[in-house]
């Protein structure tokens, strides 16, 4: 082919080429750039939370030259308290010490005696007995224990292997087992406490292992021979062995994280029976981490449940008789009001539901819950009321516009059911329905409870909801409901029998949205509940949901630490929770849009 | 469709049953409580600047006090019996130790409004709700009739020697102290320093001479200076249009005033600052970084699975709660690129971080991160609402890739884009959670916009108008008196908010019918 362009064109048409090669690598640059800057958020959180669950690093290294033993092995006894023992001739038993630091407690010193420990309280002058209790069984000796940092802990190991963990208590029974880490295995011969943290040594003939107070046993090597000296500043364990000092390091920061004492009741100092608990120590505090998860994931279900019980019956009536019913001008008014609805910031909805609904709803419960069976009461009501209207009435109040003039009627007795409140209490309740509930059901009542939460948030995700069912129920061909019709169905039985069907899929997946906005929803649960992690399905408690505990708890965390990961990984929860909803509800709703157009063609 | 009509029953519908009016009630009950919402937003929004009446009020043993009507209550007695309450708004905090004041409504024995209580704002300790009985020049009484308009020509006096010594005090004395603390030591400077000084000393001086004797309601008499005052009215003694006037003027100062007392009075003009600031430094991050995704991932990404799969994933991002996104903005860019950065530029002034904690910067980047699957969907849409016509056409003519797009496609899908970003500041500006992880204060006096060097402080702490609800809201010790203040931020935002919005959806109308016609064409 001959090109008759001059120099000049050609030179311009290089120049394009140029330019346009160069702008698709810009904006396949940028592009990929922001769709893999949006993906790793989930990158990061699965990388941050990660370290949680790695096992714990134990090696064997030369020390540093000149190290010193910054925290011995077993904690040297006050002169005054070691005369004493030698004065009784106790010297020879094992003993545990731990210090006035818990300020109930005050300081103790236990002594083995075989199969006995003798508790005594270091409150005086000389210690003083305050009981004698067997803890291992009649015919096993105790060959070690130790008080863990913190001083409510003290774990005891016997001759026939066994190693259990006690909690102190203040009274009598002054100790209570709360785990058995093992009944029989190699005898424990020493026991050593990491210095400020909740894990410990246990040296057997066979080896040395790392345990954690909850978690239990975290990691198990060969003992290094020799002679063990104590642990250094910054926690590794020093050995002399042949004359050279050798430093076990020890890397566990998060040894207290297991799958086990994230979600299961766990035996935590203070408490009689295992607990769920989610109660954060702070930093530096000798107080038990308690980083139970079950709670928040309980508060999480439970205000997006009481949510979707409100929101789903409204959103999806909306959108049935949106679909169904309203005439074509008002639904496209109805459908962007409600879009507006969704756009009402979180924040003003939780402090309109925590600062002015939860006092209102407390002086009116009883109103408030009659109105839960008025309300649908009164729409039959109306609908039986409206086909009794005399003809002409009935055309002024279209069934098409009863969205519309229904809002009056309802209002109406909403007002009604409220001014009749303090009566309705009166009369059921002996005028005090929150002591009834209380003693009749034995619920309590909190201001700002699921109830509020489920009102409040209910609000927040009807919009969603009912846009996407509404846009589900529209695209239904319309062949399939004027057929249903033209063979005598009424609207209502086109709806059921007809277009729910067809679009069961895309409402079901508006629900999920719905629901996943629900999980994932802060500010309306921060300040519509009391935030206490409780574990109650009661309506009238509050709730501590992951959202509100992050935005209130991960400010203070210290990045790096336990308390920060256990904070992301509960993140990483919410947003792959979260992911999963929405991505089915949009793979479901992709095949219901190909079924359409299928149904669609075929007409 | 023409619908057939019956003759006897015309354009009636046949029996329904009783589903219909459950998803009618639906339907009607969400609008209701939109409207509900709405409402009361608006109602006690907009009612706090109203100058509400002064009630004197007489109980049945003989006492007295004054104050402003604020609502009623019923409740219960511990014994059961039914009981109705009047809260009223007292002032006199420092006289009573108490600003609020619950009355049962039936030991009310008279209720008055005399036309000479006055309420005044002072600038510590709240209200005042009093009756005014003298003035006082330098201690001297003076006998000056009528009081009240000789008082107000005082207060005028004083307001304008404050504003005089603020401006002095802001555009003088600041400018010139921060230039001789830099080492910029001249004699000129130093002299005006000291000039102006003496001349708020003057001014100082100057305003603290009047006085007003007042009478509260249980009888206490006390002597004012006008320094310490705000503003005064007498509600009860205004005419309407009057009022009116003093409603404009309080909504003014509310719109344009910083904060007092511990967030519970003043004005919110810190925080919507910036809202604003942050929300258009957002924008500017996410419409050119929205915009490239929406046409990489539609006009050059091969149209295959991953493309389909990557869609979808950018899609539910969307979805994803937004305080996720405050914890990568907290982990990311915070303590990782901000605590990275301190290291390396910052190092002078470590311990104390200057980009490893919170502010404006991380805030906008956290929520353009959270918007941009917005900004991608509406421009995908916008660009799939293109008929391919169009593209075949350009490029039949000759146009390369890059000139189609940019002379074509992207001021066709203009309108989608904008859709997009005005959905993104909406969303932006509502969105608190994850600001209160990186970057929103509860009080930030500096806005971060100033005269210094480098002018935009992208480090800095915020207010915001959603964190404001919440901080005074929840966090503040007179709930009672903040209220309604929150009631009125909280309308600002909605209503922001909503106008946002609505430009949005009118926008999108008006896209989808050009492209109706474009369509049918």
């Amino acid at each position: 082919m001959i090109d008759y362009s001059s120099p000049a064109v050609r030179l311009r048409q290089r120049w394009r080429q140029v330019r346009d090669r160069l702008a698709t690598l810009l904006i396949s640059a940028c592009g990929i750039g922001v769709i893999v800057a949006v993906l790793a958020i989930g990158v990061f959180l699965v990388v941050a939370a990660w370290p949680l669950f790695s096992s714990p690093r134990v090696a064997s290294e030369p020390a540093t030259p000149g190290v010193e033993v910054a925290y011995p092995l077993e904690a040297p006894l006050p002169a005054g308290l070691e005369a004493w023992r030698r004065d009784q001739h106790l010297d020879a038993l094992p003993y545990a010490l731990s210090h006035a630091q818990p300020q109930a407690l005050g300081g103790r010193l236990w002594l083995a005696e075989g199969h006995r420990l003798t508790i005594l309280a270091l409150d005086g002058e000389a210690p003083r007995r305050l009981a004698r209790l067997p803890v291992v069984e009649p015919e096993r000796r105790i060959t070690a224990l130790a008080a863990l940092a913190g001083g409510r802990s003290l774990v005891v190991a016997d001759d026939a292997g066994g190693l259990r963990r006690w909690t102190v208590e203040a009274a009598p029974p002054w100790l209570r087992l709360a785990t058995e880490y093992r009944d029989r295995g190699p005898v424990i011969q020493a026991l050593w406490t990491l210095p400020e943290s909740r894990l410990f040594l246990a040296r057997d003939a066979a080896g040395l292992s790392l345990f954690e107070s909850l978690a239990g046993q975290r990691w198990r090597g060969e003992a290094p021979g020799g002679e063990a000296l104590g642990f250094d500043a910054e926690g590794g364990l020093l050995w002399r062995d042949a004359g050279v000092v050798q430093r076990l390091a020890i890397d566990a920061p998060h040894a207290e994280i297991s799958w086990r004492t994230l979600w299961l009741p766990q035996p935590y100092e203070g408490h009689a029976a295992p607990q769920q608990r989610w109660q954060s120590a702070g930093e530096g505090s000798l107080d038990e981490p308690k980083y139970g998860l079950a709670p928040l994931a309980w508060g999480t279900l439970k205000a997006a449940a009481y949510a979707l019980l409100l929101a789903v019956p409204l959103a999806l009536g909306a959108a049935f008789f949106s679909a169904c019913y309203l005439p074509r001008r008002l639904r496209e008014r109805i459908k962007p009001t409600l879009e507006l609805m969704e756009a009402l910031p979180g924040v003003v909805i939780g402090f309109v539901a925590g600062l002015v609904l939860a006092p209102f709803v407390e002086r009116h419960l009883a109103g408030g819950l009659a109105l839960i069976v008025l309300l649908p009461l009164v729409m039959l009501l109306a609908g039986g009321l409206w086909t009794r209207l005399p003809a002409a009435w009935r055309r002024c109040l279209p069934l098409g516009w009863a969205g519309l003039w229904l809002m009056p009627w309802l209002a109406l007795w909403i007002a009604l059911a409220l001014w009749a409140s303090p009566w309705l209490e009166a009369a059921l309740f002996d005028g005090d329905l929150r002591g009834w509930l209380e003693a009749s059901l034995g619920l309590g009542y909190d201001q700002r409870n699921a109830l509020i939460v489920g009102l409040a948030m209910g609000f927040a995700v009807i919009p969603s909801i009912f846009a996407l069912a509404e846009d589900a129920l529209s695209g239904v061909p319309a062949s399939l409901g004027e057929g249903a019709q033209a063979l005598g169905a009424t609207r209502w039985q086109t709806l059921w029998k007809v277009l729910l069907p067809a679009a069961g899929p895309g409402v079901f997946s508006a629900v999920m949205i719905g629901a996943g906005r629900a999980v994932g929803e802060t500010m309306i649960v921060l300040m519509a509940t009391g935030n206490t992690a409780l574990m109650s399905v009661s309506p009238l408690e509050g709730m501590r949901s992951f959202a509100a505990n992050l935005a209130i708890e991960l400010p203070e965390a210290v990045p790096g630490g336990t308390h920060y990961r256990v904070l992301l990984f509960s993140a990483l929860l919410l947003f792959l929770f979260t992911f999963a909803v929405n991505t089915l509800a949009e793979l479901v709703r992709r095949r219901l849009k190909r079924r359409y157009r299928q149904l669609g063609a075929g007409r | 469709m023409r619908r057939l009509r019956l003759p006897g029953r015309a354009g009636l519908p046949r029996g329904e049953g009783p589903w219909p009016w459950l998803a009618a009630g639906s339907l009607a009950l969400s609008l209701l409580m939109l409207a509900a919402l709405l409402l009361l937003l608006a109602g006690r929004g907009l009612g706090h600047f109203w100058p509400a009446p002064v009630e004197l009020v007489t109980l049945d043993d003989g006492r007295q006090l004054a104050g402003q009507p604020v609502r009623e209550e019923r409740r219960q007695t511990l014994q059961g019996s039914p009981l109705r309450e009047r809260l009223y708004r007292t002032g006199n905090r420092d006289l009573d130790g108490e600003a609020w004041r619950w009355v049962e409504v039936t030991s009310i024995a008279r209720r008055e409004r005399p036309d000479d209580w006055a309420v005044i704002e002072r600038q510590r300790w709240g209200e005042l709700i009093v009756r005014p009985l003298a003035l006082e020049e330098a201690g001297r009484r003076l006998a000056e009739a009528p009081l009240w308009a000789a008082f107000a020509a005082r207060l005028e006096r004083v307001l304008s020697l404050r504003a005089e010594r603020d401006a002095l005090r802001r555009e003088v004395i600041a400018p010139l102290a921060r230039r001789l603390a830099a080492g910029h030591d001249d004699a000129e400077a130093r002299a005006r320093l000291t000039e102006a000084q003496a001349r708020v000393g003057e001014l100082q001086a100057a305003m603290t001479r009047d006085a007003l004797v007042v009478e509260s309601a249980a009888g206490e008499r006390l002597t004012v200076p006008l320094e310490s005052m705000l503003a005064a009215w007498r509600p009860n003694a205004m005419s309407p249009p009057e009022k009116l006037a003093a409603w404009g003027a309080n909504l003014w100062h509310f719109l344009s005033e910083g904060p007092r007392a511990a967030n519970t009075a003043g004005g919110v003009w810190p925080a919507i600052f910036g809202t604003v600031l942050m929300v258009l430094l957002m924008s500017a991050l996410v419409t050119p970084f929205g915009v490239l995704a929406a046409v990489y991932l539609h006009e050059v990404a091969p149209q295959g699975r991953l493309t389909g799969w990557v869609r979808i994933a950018v899609r539910n991002l969307a979805g994803v709660p937004s305080i996720v996104y405050g914890v990568f903005g907290l982990g990311v860019f915070v303590y990782g690129i901000g605590g990275r950065l301190d290291d390396w530029l910052f190092a002078d002034s470590l311990p104390s971080p200057t980009f490893g904690t919170g502010g404006l910067l991380w805030a906008s980047l956290t929520l353009a991160l959270l918007t941009l699957p917005v900004v991608i969907v509406a421009t995908e849409e916008g660009l799939a609402r293109i008929p391919a016509q169009q593209r075949e056409a350009a490029l039949a003519l000759g146009a390369t890739r890059a000139e189609m797009l940019r002379r074509v496609i992207l001021p066709m899908a203009l309108p989608a884009m904008l859709t997009g970003v005005i959905l993104a500041i909406a969303r932006a500006a509502g969105e608190v959670a994850p600001l209160m992880l990186v970057g929103v204060a509860k009080l930030a006096p500096q806005v971060p916009v100033d005269g210094d060097f480098p002018y935009l402080h992208l480090e800095r702490k915020f207010m915001h108008l959603g964190y404001h609800v919440f901080d005074v809201g929840f966090h503040s010790g007179d709930v009672e008196a903040a209220l309604p203040l929150v009631y009125a931020t909280a309308l600002l935002l909605v209503g922001v908010i909503l106008v946002l919005n609505l430009t949005a959806i009118l926008l999108r109308h008006h896209l989808r019918a050009r492209h109706a016609a474009l369509r049918s064409r």
